[in-house]
Formats: C-alpha cells, sequence, structure tokens
C-alpha cells in the first residue's frame, strides 16, 4: 500500500449463491491521531478515515465510524450473505472530507 | 499471581470501588451517574469497572440505563500487545442477524484511550453474522469493551484485558 486511498477489496474466488462469505477490506491512510509532532516540532494534525459504508447492490449493508483509533492503513473483515450477483462496494471517507471507492464484484460460479 | 489471590483482590477492587461510588453518591454526581455507576458495578461478576467519568459518559450516551450483561459476543485481543499501534481485534457473536431480531451495532471502547470508543460496526441483517476483525491502536494497558446492541434493545458485553508494552497513541 503506498498511495494515499489506494484501496482493496477481497472476496473469494468462487461464491456459491446463499454462501456466507468473508470480505477483507484495506486502505492506504496515515490515520494520524493529532497528538505527534515532526522531527521539527510541528504538531502533525489529526487526519483518519471517520466514516466507511458499505453497499451491496443498491442496499446499505453496514456503516462503520471509526476514530484515529484504527491503526494507519486500516484493514477491516466483515461476513456477508451472498444472495444476490451485484457489485459491493465501499466508500471511506476522512476527516478532511476525501472520499474514496473501491468496489468488488460478487459472481456466482455455475453449477 | 495465584487463582485465590486474583479472586480476594478483585473482591477488594469492587469493594473499594464501591466504597467509592458510596461515597460520591453523597452529592457530586448527577443521579443519572450514580445510578449508572450502580448498576455497571452490580453486572456479572468480573467485569470490569467504569475507570472514569468518559467511558461512564460514553456508556451512558449508548445504553442509557438498559443492563449491559455479559454473553453473546466474543472479544478476542492478544493478553499482550508488543507494540500498541497495531493490536489486533476479532468480535464475534453467535446472535442471530434476521430482519425480526439481530445485532445493529457493536461499539468498541478502550477505557484509557485519549478517544475512548473507538469505533462503531453498525451492521445490518445481510451481513449473515457478527464476525469482525480490525487493528487498533492502544496508549496503555487498560480493558477494552466489546459491546452489542439489539434491535430489540438489548445489550451484550464482552471484555478483554490487554497489557500494552509500547505506548500507540504518542
Amino acid at each position: 500500500m503506498s498511495a494515499l486511498g489506494e484501496a482493496r477489496i477481497r472476496v473469494p474466488e468462487r461464491i456459491i449463491r446463499g454462501e456466507l462469505i468473508v470480505v477483507n477490506a484495506i486502505i492506504s491512510h496515515p490515520m494520524d491521531t493529532g497528538f505527534f509532532r515532526t522531527a521539527e516540532g510541528q504538531p502533525i494534525p489529526a487526519y483518519f478515515i471517520k466514516n466507511v459504508v458499505v453497499r451491496y447492490g443498491d442496499q446499505e449493508v453496514a456503516r462503520f465510524e471509526w476514530t484515529s483509533g484504527v491503526s494507519r492503513d486500516p484493514v477491516i473483515s466483515f461476513t456477508l450473505r451472498a444472495d444476490s450477483e451485484a457489485p459491493l462496494s465501499m466508500v471511506w471517507t476522512d476527516n478532511k472530507g476525501d472520499v474514496f471507492e473501491q468496489s468488488a464484484n460478487i459472481a456466482f460460479v455455475s453449477a | 499471581m495465584s487463582p485465590a489471590d486474583n479472586t480476594s483482590r478483585r473482591h477488594f477492587l469492587r469493594a473499594s470501588a464501591l466504597a467509592t461510588a458510596g461515597l460520591l453518591g453523597s452529592g457530586v454526581l448527577f443521579p443519572g451517574e450514580r445510578l449508572l455507576a450502580a448498576t455497571t458495578l452490580a453486572g456479572d461478576p468480573g467485569d470490569p469497572e467504569v475507570p472514569n467519568e468518559e467511558v461512564a459518559r460514553i456508556l451512558r450516551g449508548l445504553f442509557g440505563d438498559r443492563p449491559i450483561r455479559r454473553g453473546h459476543i466474543q472479544l478476542d485481543m492478544p493478553a499482550a500487545a508488543e507494540d500498541g499501534r497495531v493490536v489486533p481485534v476479532i468480535i464475534e457473536s453467535d446472535l442471530p442477524m434476521t430482519p425480526e431480531r439481530h445485532v445493529k451495532a457493536v461499539h468498541l471502547i478502550v477505557d484509557f484511550n485519549p478517544d475512548a470508543h473507538l469505533a462503531a460496526f453498525h451492521l445490518t441483517p445481510a451481513v449473515g453474522t457478527v464476525s469482525l476483525s480490525t487493528r487498533i491502536k492502544m496508549k496503555r494497558s487498560t480493558w477494552v469493551r466489546a459491546i452489542a446492541e439489539t434491535n430489540t434493545g438489548e445489550v451484550w458485553a464482552d471484555y478483554a484485558r490487554v497489557q500494552v508494552l509500547l505506548n500507540g497513541c504518542g
């Protein structure tokens, strides 16, 4: 992970309709607390992801509210009942209002 | 420390906390705060006491006067974290995730962090089950609380005591 806001979502390669799958997501972000200073003594302002919205198709399935207490380059994993072929999208919003998006396609293996 | 020592220490801590609550009850706190302190102290054996007004305020704001019971949610964290900047957290629950009855939110509270209410995970039945994992920062050794709230108003908690060797919050 390098560029700010670069995000990945990982879902299983083979998904069967109705299966409970694990979704893993990571985004590159400094998650600065505002409590640190640079080597020159300049305060580093708080800069962190504060909100994550997860949509599956057109439905919001989860929403996470974070503080700068989540570690740098935040990872999150959660489950999802894969009951339709639809995109799974995630939108991360930080405290400066920058918005980062990523999506993964949920498609079923043909029986 | 032997289990017996641990038990007596726990009793001592509980007794002193009750004594403190009693003293504070003589008018220093608002009635609601006194009630919350009493409710939490009367919780399940082994539950961590509410350590400060900040955590009391967070719990009161989230759950009001509802009892916070231990069970149905599992918080897994290392007993000792070498580096407080990156401490793994796993939260799972056996509660159903149906439209009729489901966990609508899981709150992660780290007692002695600068921002104690570290994260809230709002969920819907579409996730199928509660199984969350992430990594968090911890300033010092403290209790961590994972508290689930159902759509029917139940509140279920689990606690983990984590020893932090390197401060991860600056």
